[in-house]
C-alpha cells in the first residue's frame, strides 16, 4: 500500500500537537510495510528526504512571497504539494492507494487528486474552525469553514480521534456518522483502525488478515 | 500539423478565464469570446471554464466553444484577492473533473491573468499538460509600481505563472518589454500575438441623425471617450483639455465608463463651468456604444498607461479618426499621420492640439480614419489571430512530445 500524508506541520516544523502525532502515525505505517510518503510545508528546508524512520518526506516552500493572510497563502501552496503528489503518482507507475489529509490546509488539493486522478483520500480531523474561532462568523473564518465543510463532503472516510469530536462534527457540519471513524491514537488497535479505514477508501470492506502478516 | 504531433482527434484546448460573457469586467471577455469563436472555426475544441453569473446558464455552447460556468464562492470572504484564492478552489476541482472526463487528453491549458493561476497551475501538474498563460496586463503597470504587501503578492503570483508557463503570450510588444522587465523572463519565453477587432458588427445601419441627437446637437462635434474613468486611463487629461478645444470648436464631449474618478472629473467640469459641453454615460450597452462609435467625430484615448488598447482598435474599425497617447500598446497600434493622431501622455495641450486638428482639418480626418480601418480590417483580424493562436499550440506540443515530462 502507498499512501501520501498531507499535513502542514511536521517535525522540524512544530506548531501544535499534529506534527507529534503525523510522525508517530508515519512511523508506525512504515512498520507495517506501507509506503508513506509526507508532504508537508517548510519555508527553508525544502525537497525531499529520507529518515533513518523510513518515512519519505518532501517539505514545499510557498512560490509567492508575501501573503496578505493564511488563506491566501495556503491556496497558492497547494499548487506545490499538488505538484509533489503528481509527480510521486507519476514516478511510481499510478500506484498511490490513498492520501491521508490532516486538517483543512490542503484539502483543495486533495480533492484537484481525487476529481482528476481517481485518488481517494482521507479526512483526518485534529480540530475544526469553529473551536479555534469560538464560532466567529467572520469572512475569513467561514471561509476556512467552507474549505472544512469541502474537505468532508468529498471525502472516502473521516478520521476523528474521539467520539465527541464525532458528534462536534455532527453539530457543526451536519457529517454523517457512517463516514466517520473514531480512532484513538492512545487505544491498541489504532494503527489497525487507521489501515482500516485506509482500505475503506472505496466503500470495500476489510480484510483484516492484510494487516497482521508484517 | 507537424509530424511531431500528429493527433488523431481535434486541438483540445481548455481555456481559464474568471470572465466570459455575459460577466464582463475587463478586456478579457471579449478577447475569449472572440478569440474562441475562430478556433473553433479552425478546428480546435475549445473549452471554456469561467465564473458563474446571474441568468447564464452553468454549461451551454458559444459559437462552437463549449463553456462551463463553475460557483465563483459567494459566502463573505475577506478581500477580492481572498474571494479570488477561494474561487480557484471551485475552478479547479470542475476542471479536473472535466478534464478527467476526457481521460486527461486535453492538450494545452490557456491561463488568462493571475486571477486564474492557483487553478491552472495545479492542473499542469496533475495532469501533466503543457500551461500557457496570456498576460493581458501586470500589477506593477496596473498600480505603478508595488506599494502594498496585496499588490506584491499579486506581482508575485504573476511572476508564477510566467515562469511555469510553457510561454507567455502578450498581445503587444509593450507588454512583452514589461513582462520580461518584471519577471526576468527570456525572449524566447514571450509570444507576442495581437487583440483583435470584429469590424462587421459596426456595418449595421441605422438613423445616424436620430442616434446622435441622444449625445449632442446637430451643429455640435462629438468627442469620444470610451473607457473606465480611472487615472492611469487618463480621463482627467482630456477634461483640461475642454476649454482649449471649445476655444475653437463647437464640441461635445462624450463620456462613456465609470470608476472612482466620476465625482472628481465632474466638479473638474462644473468649476470650468463647462457641464452642458459633456455627457457621462456611464456604461453603455453594446450596440448604443457601436453606434456612437460610428457618429462620433473624433475618438480619444488619452491613458497614461495602456498595455493594449482596444478602445482605438474598436474606433479603429468603426471608422472614427483616433487621437492617442504615444505609450504602451497604443504607440504600436497607432502610426502618427497614418492611422491616427498621437499625443504626449499627460498633456492637455497636447490632446486639445490633436483633437482640434482632426476636427478642423475634414480631409486629414478622413485620411486617418481610413487608413486605420485597413490596418483593422487585415491586422486585427480575429480569424488572423487565432490562426496565430493555433500554430503556436502546435509548436508547444511539439516540444512537448520531445520531452521526458510527459506522463507515459
Amino acid at each position: 500500500m502507498r499512501v501520501i500524508i498531507f499535513t502542514w506541520e511536521f517535525p522540524p516544523r512544530i506548531t501544535g500537537q499534529l506534527a507529534y502525532y503525523v510522525n508517530r502515525l508515519a512511523a508506525e505505517l512504515v512498520k507495517k510495510n506501507v509506503d508513506v510518503y509526507v508532504v508537508t510545508y517548510n519555508d527553508s528546508w525544502t525537497g525531499f528526504h529520507q529518515g533513518a524512520d523510513g518515512i519519505k518526506a518532501y517539505r514545499i516552500a510557498d512560490k509567492v512571497q508575501p501573503h496578505i493572510n493564511i488563506l491566501t497563502w495556503m491556496l497558492s501552496l497547494n499548487q506545490e504539494a499538488e505538484r509533489v503528489a503528481a509527480d510521486i503518482y507519476y514516478s511510481t507507475k499510478h500506484e498511490l492507494d490513498v492520501i491521508d489529509v490532516h486538517d483543512w490546509h490542503f484539502v483543495p488539493a486533495a480533492v484537484t487528486l481525487k476529481k482528476a486522478l481517481r485518488i481517494p483520500y482521507v479526512f483526518s480531523i485534529d480540530s475544526i474552525e469553529p473551536h479555534r474561532s469560538r464560532n466567529s462568523g467572520a469572512p475569513l473564518s467561514s471561509s476556512i469553514r467552507s474549505m472544512e465543510s469541502l474537505g468532508l463532503s468529498e471525502a472516502a472516510r473521516i478520521l476523528v480521534k474521539s467520539e465527541w469530536m464525532k458528534q462536534e462534527l455532527k453539530r457543526y457540519y451536519n457529517t454523517s456518522d457512517d463516514v466517520v471513524d473514531v480512532v484513538s491514537p492512545d487505544a491498541g488497535s489504532w494503527m489497525n483502525r487507521i489501515l482500516g479505514a485506509y482500505q475503506r477508501r472505496w466503500g470495500v470492506p476489510v480484510n483484516w488478515t492484510d494487516f497482521f502478516e508484517s | 500539423m507537424g509530424g511531431a504531433c500528429q493527433l488523431d482527434r481535434l486541438l483540445r484546448v481548455v481555456m481559464l478565464s474568471w470572465e466570459f460573457p455575459p460577466r464582463t469586467v475587463g478586456g478579457i471577455a471579449a478577447h475569449l469570446f472572440n478569440l474562441s469563436r475562430e478556433l473553433v472555426k479552425l478546428g480546435v475544441e475549445t473549452r471554456i471554464v469561467t465564473c458563474d453569473f446571474p441568468g447564464a446558464p452553468e454549461s451551454e455552447v458559444v459559437n462552437g466553444a463549449h463553456v462551463l460556468r463553475v460557483d465563483s464562492y459567494k459566502t463573505p470572504s475577506p478581500d477580492f484577492a481572498t474571494w479570488d484564492s477561494l474561487m480557484n478552489v471551485n475552478m479547479q476541482k470542475e476542471t479536473a473533473a472535466l478534464i478527467s472526463s476526457f481521460g486527461g487528453q486535453v492538450d494545452i491549458i490557456h491561463a488568462h491573468d493571475w486571477l486564474v493561476a492557483n487553478a491552472a497551475l495545479g492542473l499542469k501538474h496533475v495532469f501533466r499538460i503543457p500551461l500557457v498563460s496570456t498576460i493581458h496586463s501586470t500589477e506593477i503597470g496596473r498600480r505603478n509600481g508595488l506599494h502594498t504587501d496585496y499588490e506584491r503578492m499579486i506581482h508575485q503570483t504573476e511572476n508564477w505563472l510566467a515562469h511555469e508557463s510553457w510561454r507567455v503570450v502578450c498581445c503587444s510588444h509593450y507588454m512583452s518589454g514589461q513582462v520580461r522587465w518584471a519577471f526576468g523572463l527570456p525572449e524566447e519565453r514571450v509570444t507576442v500575438i495581437p487583440n483583435g477587432v470584429d469590424v462587421s458588427v459596426y456595418e449595421k445601419d441605422f438613423d445616424r441623425a436620430e442616434f446622435r441627437k441622444r449625445f449632442a446637437l446637430p451643429e455640435e462635434k462629438i468627442v469620444l471617450f470610451v473607457g473606465r474613468l480611472v487615472y492611469e486611463k487618463g480621463v482627467q487629461i482630456l477634461v483640461s483639455a475642454m476649454p482649449k478645444i471649445l476655444s475653437r470648436v463647437n464640441a461635445k464631449f462624450v463620456v462613456v465608463g465609470d470608476g472612482g474618478m466620476r465625482d472628481s472629473l465632474m466638479r473638474q467640469v462644473a468649476n470650468m463651468r463647462l457641464t452642458h459641453r459633456i455627457v457621462s454615460t456611464g456604461f453603455l450597452d453594446e450596440e448604443s456604444l457601436r453606434k456612437l462609435y460610428q457618429v462620433a467625430d473624433v475618438c480619444v484615448v488619452p491613458s497614461l498607461y495602456e498595455p493594449f488598447g482596444i478602445t482605438a482598435l474598436e474606433a479603429m474599425a468603426a471608422k472614427t479618426p483616433l487621437v492617442a497617447s504615444n505609450t504602451g500598446g497604443l504607440s504600436e497600434i497607432v502610426e502618427h499621420d497614418n492611422t491616427g493622431t498621437k499625443v504626449s501622455p499627460g498633456n492637455a495641450d497636447s490632446v486639445a492640439w490633436g483633437v482640434t486638428r482632426v476636427l478642423l482639418d475634414p480631409g486629414y480626418a478622413s485620411w486617418i480614419k481610413l487608413n486605420a480601418y485597413q490596418k483593422a480590417l487585415h491586422v486585427y483580424d480575429w480569424a488572423k489571430i487565432a490562426k496565430q493562436t493555433k500554430e503556436f499550440y502546435e509548436q508547444i506540443l511539439k516540444e512537448y512530445d520531445k520531452g521526458s515530462w510527459k506522463p507515459t
